[in-house]
């Protein structure tokens, strides 16, 4: 019997699909097209600044998204490498066709998982309870929990130019009747939009004119649990937009269906349109442009920068101005999609509605955008829905523990009205989240939900100790003026006349921990190299300790009242002594806690002090009941 | 937060200022027991009965006082309540407040008394909405500190100074979240010169909080000089020219006298101190120690010598900044042209004034002066001016953290540690401004950076 049905293939399904199935939880997942599993809408990358960590988080929780980009993506990069290291971020081209029939091949082998082709036209409630769904083909599924991941298939509604039709993605069908049945239960939804640029063909560029761009030399990994790695280096392409580009595109501004109020959907401001920037920003003469193969040895090029809704005479009119691509050949042309979303305050840190229990969102129908968030939404899903079959508490991080956790908390607490895409700025504690110690912080709870094998989890322990030790003997290890002056001379440093301490000598601004090898004792150096070794993030852990220390101190302040609940009953409108836009505010989302209720914008620190007294004192049932 | 829970609170309940009574209110269960610390009476206190007393803290004796006790479940808070009726001066308040916080009581936060009858419910809900208006108005202006300070544009230059930092922040930020698209990142001079524009600027605001101090309290002008040399009849001199004597603090037990006179639109607070002399190289006498502290916080000095019994140096007195003290030579009618003329070379750089105390002549010249020079500083920290204690905490605290990213620009250190202080600074603007959201500063990039592919 059917336990867990996830709706939608797509980057979030694959992961809470693998999630429950692997937690035990007999698992329905169904697609419109068996050959569309995990299929890239858009960009062909995974990863990026934020989004890298977010991958990195998943594949330490036992998701599946890093390991199959380590195995098919064909060129990686680690970017911000001249920034500090916690903002260090993996990112890679991706091989769309391999990486989706890589996931596709897990998918099919994963035990309790079985992938339906079939389109979902219901979603069945009883009592504020979710019980099943009603395909097109298989009629009436019963289940205990549904996951909708629908992307932007719900509605979805295709802009190129003045045209529209529906679709879920170019050349692919819309879904109607989940979203319907979803407001009949009471949750409320919203539309959004976004966008593709044109792809263009592999012959029609003329590469001569272009710059292009490779990825690392000395490749890292997404995965901790990736081993002998040595992957494609396949290039990329830049190239400019130019004023007579501009000229066109403004020309076809009156056939926009973003301009002439066609579309109502509110796009994201990090992913506008060309037709956007050239508006918003005219004292800019040129806009760069990334040709991207899609995968490897691909006719079909993405070309990232020019994303438009512009009719397909204008695209073409307006490609063939930049350098390159003159004779360039569109295959698909760029376009603008409309789809519903369901604002996600409406959910609880579980990702399960508040209104529906056993109703679980993931993806873009929470608001979200791109692959890596809609991954980790999946996941966190998947695995809550199995707990909550297995009568199980709840599984959720905290914004100090990962970036998953901040990107949840801020969906229910700002419940973002643009698609939320994840920012390192969004994270206070972004010290203490850096890709490199993903494996450090999470591995713990994928093993403990037994999607990460214990050798994994074994491994990670393994590196918190070696930083443990690799500290421990730099604060008990001092050298002598003669080993230690040449060192400190050759780096410009102030040299010593007695003994230096390691530890001391690591914190001077231009001693990094590879000037001290040569002290290291034999035993703690074997694992001392590559971008991943953990010498090198205990050098931030020694170099930065004030800060890191700053940030666990204001972690530790924060957790007194952070999970103190607040029930679903409470009726804020009847707390008179709270300001009138906090009570509106609290009412609409239902806050869990007091740390989400603090979080909220127009809460202020009084209103959460009253909350608190109420809490207190036992009145918050009695009087505002 | 919650640590008011259960919790006695005190404050003053009356406008702070000068007038006839003063009130003084405190809440909860240890009311009565910290009132009896410090009121003494020959009656018993009995609830509902006003109770003649006086008020003492451990330094001895404040002012006469008359304390009402209500019991608890029968007073506005519901709780034990106290209210203690005293002379309408804000030093005895502070004076007293200070004592019964030191016996166990909390400063009581705005609208924290109404909040509290609301909670035990002394009003019903039918009063809440009146109520909750109350508690609304008080806690925004806890939010935004006092609002109707910062409505002005002392706000102004602090909401600039948030606005530099968020503008600071939005490049390093971008530099962090969009490192790969095509913008000219501002380099870390750059912004380190910005930096140091915008410390400069919260250093001039921190410093006119001394005349912020002036403007709450009064100046601070302690006389100070070898015993004997006549300070208390410059005391009495000065307070005679002035003629209104606006509330003597008895100084029964105290090391020194202190009286508040009016001088033009400023008050200003004159100390008699105990004597200052040097025995075998060590500096004795009584409250001394007193003495020294105030000479620490004093705005204006003023160090009477007599010309005729001339110290021979001044190494064996307290150091005091040169700018803020004035020689005053005394007993200008007995002593010598030549005892003058040491005296006068004794002073140095300092500025000095010759006159007799005892006669009363030259005591004129030298209020003139002190109200010329309150009137210069009031004009050199011009309207954005720093009055209240918790302001300058804060904005001192952002200041420090300012400093350290500025520091860490100019080292090269990774932005993303740079942007730690930062937003620290911001954290602790916000004590006076309200939260800033960090998509304050997301927003501040979409609006002014191409950005995004």
């Amino acid at each position: 019997m059917v336990e867990n049905i996830v709706i939608g293939a797509g980057h979030a399904g694959v992961e809470a699909a693998l999630a429950s199935s692997r937690m035990g939880i007999n698992t329905l997942l169904i697609t419109m097209d068996k050959n569309a599993v995990s299929r890239m809408s858009c960009n062909p990358a995974i990863g990026g600044l934020a989004k890298g960590h977010l991958v990195s988080e998943i594949d330490a929780l036992g998701g599946e998204m890093a390991k199959v980009i380590d195995k098919t993506g064909i060129q990686f990069k680690i970017l911000n490498r001249s920034k500090g290291r916690a903002v260090w971020s993996p990112r890679a081209q991706a091989d769309k066709m391999k990486y989706s029939q890589e996931m596709g091949r897990r998918i099919i082998a994963q035990e309790n998982l079985e992938l339906l082709e079939d389109t979902v036209k219901n979603v069945l409630f009883e009592n504020n309870s979710v019980y099943g769904v009603v395909t097109d083909q298989s009629g009436t599924i019963a289940c205990k929990t549904v996951i909708i991941t629908s992307g932007t298939f719900l509605n979805g509604l295709i802009h190129i130019g003045l045209d529209n039709y529906a679709g879920g993605r170019l050349y692919e069908d819309s879904v109607t009747g989940i979203t319907e049945s979803l407001n009949i239960a009471g949750i409320y939804s919203g539309r959004l939009k976004t966008g593709t640029p044109p792809r263009i063909h592999r012959d029609s560029i003329d590469y001569s004119k272009t710059i292009p761009q490779y990825g690392d030399d000395s490749p890292v990994p997404f995965s901790f649990q990736t081993e002998r790695f040595s992957p494609k280096n396949i290039p990329c392409y830049i190239t400019h937009t130019n004023p007579i580009t501009h000229d066109i595109l403004m020309s076809g501004l009156n056939r926009s269906p973003l301009y002439s109020g066609k579309i109502k959907g509110v796009g994201p401001r990090y992913c506008p349109s060309i037709e956007d920037k050239i508006v918003r920003f005219n004292d800019r003469s040129s806009h760069q442009i990334f040709l991207e193969p899609e995968w490897e040895g691909a006719h079909q090029y993405y070309v990232n920068g020019f994303s438009t809704s512009l009719p397909l005479d204008i695209q073409n009119k307006a490609i063939h101005t930049i350098p390159g691509l003159e004779h360039a050949e569109i295959i698909r042309p760029g376009y603008a999609i409309e789809y519903d979303f369901f604002p996600s305050y409406q959910l609880k840190r579980t990702l399960e509605t508040k209104p529906v229990d056993g109703l679980f969102l993931a993806g873009q129908v929470n608001g979200t955008s791109g692959y890596e968030e809609a991954a980790a939404l999946g996941l966190m899903a998947g695995i809550n829905a199995a707990l909550k079959i297995r009568k199980e508490p709840p599984f959720h991080l905290s914004r100090s523990e990962a970036y998953i956790g901040v990107l949840i908390d801020d969906l229910i607490t700002k419940s973002p009205m643009e698609p939320y895409r994840m920012f390192t700025s969004s994270a206070e504690y972004r010290l203490l989240l850096r890709f490199d110690n993903a494996d450090q912080r999470l591995s713990k709870y994928g093993y403990r939900l037994g999607l990460l094998g214990y050798k994994y989890y074994e491994l990670s322990q393994q590196k918190i100790t070696a930083s443990r030790e690799i500290i421990r003997f730099l604060k008990n290890t001092s050298v002598g003026p003669d080993d230690i002056n040449p060192i400190l001379i050759a780096l410009g440093e102030k040299p010593v006349k007695s003994g230096l301490n390691l530890y001391k000598a690591l914190c001077r601004p231009n001693i990094s921990i590879d000037h001290l090898y040569k002290f290291f004792p034999a035993g703690i150096t074997n694992n001392l190299s590559g971008a991943n070794s953990i010498a090198e993030q205990t050098e931030l852990d020694v170099k930065y300790h004030g800060y890191i220390q700053r940030q666990l101190d204001q972690i530790k302040n924060l957790s007194l009242h952070e999970n103190t609940p607040l029930g679903p009953d409470i009726n804020y409108h009847n707390i008179k002594s709270i300001t009138k836009e906090a009570r509106e505010k609290l009412q609409k989302i239902k806050p869990e806690t007091i740390g989400q209720a603090s979080r909220i914008s127009g809460v202020s620190p009084s209103d959460i002090t009253t909350l608190l007294i109420l809490i207190k004192k036992g009145d918050v049932s009695r009087e505002t009941k | 937060m919650l640590n008011t829970e259960g919790s006695t609170i005190v404050a003053l309940s009356t406008p702070r200022g000068y007038g006839g009574i003063a009130l003084i209110r405190m809440s909860g269960p240890l009311s009565l027991s910290i009132l009896k610390n410090i009121f003494r009476s020959d009656k018993k206190i009995a609830p509902r009965q006003a109770t003649l007393g006086r008020i003492f803290d451990d330094k001895g004796f404040i002012d006469s006082a008359v304390s009402t006790y209500y019991k608890a479940p029968h007073s506005y808070t519901g709780e034990d309540v106290v209210e203690l009726s005293v002379h309408g001066n804000p030093f005895l308040c502070d004076l007293i407040i200070a004592a019964l916080k030191k016996h166990g009581a909390s400063g009581a936060g705005p609208g924290e008394f109404t909040k509290r009858a609301f909670l035990n419910g002394k009003m019903d809900l039918s009063q809440a909405e009146g109520v909750a208006d109350f508690i609304y108005l008080s806690s925004r202006a806890a939010l935004n500190a006092s609002a109707d300070l910062l409505r002005g544009s002392f706000g102004g230059a602090i909401r600039t100074i948030k606005s530099e930092i968020i503008d600071v922040l939005t490049v390093l930020e971008l530099e962090l979240d969009f490192t790969e698209e095509e913008i000219e990142f501002s380099s870390q001079l750059q912004t380190a010169e910005k930096v140091s524009g915008i410390i400069k600027r919260v250093e001039k605001i921190l410093k006119t909080f001394d005349f912020g101090k002036i403007i709450r309290e009064g100046l601070l002008c302690p006389i100070v000089g070898p015993p004997n040399s006549g300070k208390s009849s410059l005391f009495n001199a000065l307070l005679k020219e002035e003629r209104v004597i606006v509330s003597p603090t008895p100084g029964t037990t105290r090391d020194y006298i202190e009286e508040t006179v009016p001088l033009g639109n400023y008050q200003i607070r004159l100390i008699d101190t105990a004597g200052i002399r040097k025995t075998k190289g060590n500096i004795e006498g009584a409250g001394i120690k007193k003495t020294q502290s105030l000479i620490k916080r004093a705005d204006i000095l003023l160090f009477v010598i007599d010309p005729i019994n001339l110290p021979k140096d001044l190494s064996g007195l307290p150091k005091i900044q040169i700018n803020k003290s004035y020689f005053i030579i005394n007993k200008a009618d007995i002593a010598s042209p030549a005892q003058i003329h040491a005296a006068i070379h004794l002073a140095g750089k300092r500025p000095y004034f010759i006159c007799s105390a005892v006669k009363s002549e030259g005591i004129n010249k030298i209020l003139d002066f002190i109200k010329e020079k309150i009137e210069k500083r009031s004009k050199k920290a011009g309207d954005h001016i720093l009055t209240r204690e918790r302001h300058k905490e804060a904005l001192y605290r952002a200041l420090q953290h300012l400093k350290k990213s500025h520091k860490n620009l100019l080292l090269g250190v990774a932005p993303e540690i740079i942007s730690i202080d930062f937003r620290s600074a911001l954290n602790f603007l916000d004590v006076l401004l309200g939260k800033t959201e960090n998509d304050d500063i997301l927003n501040n990039i979409f609006n002014n950076f191409c950005v995004g592919k």
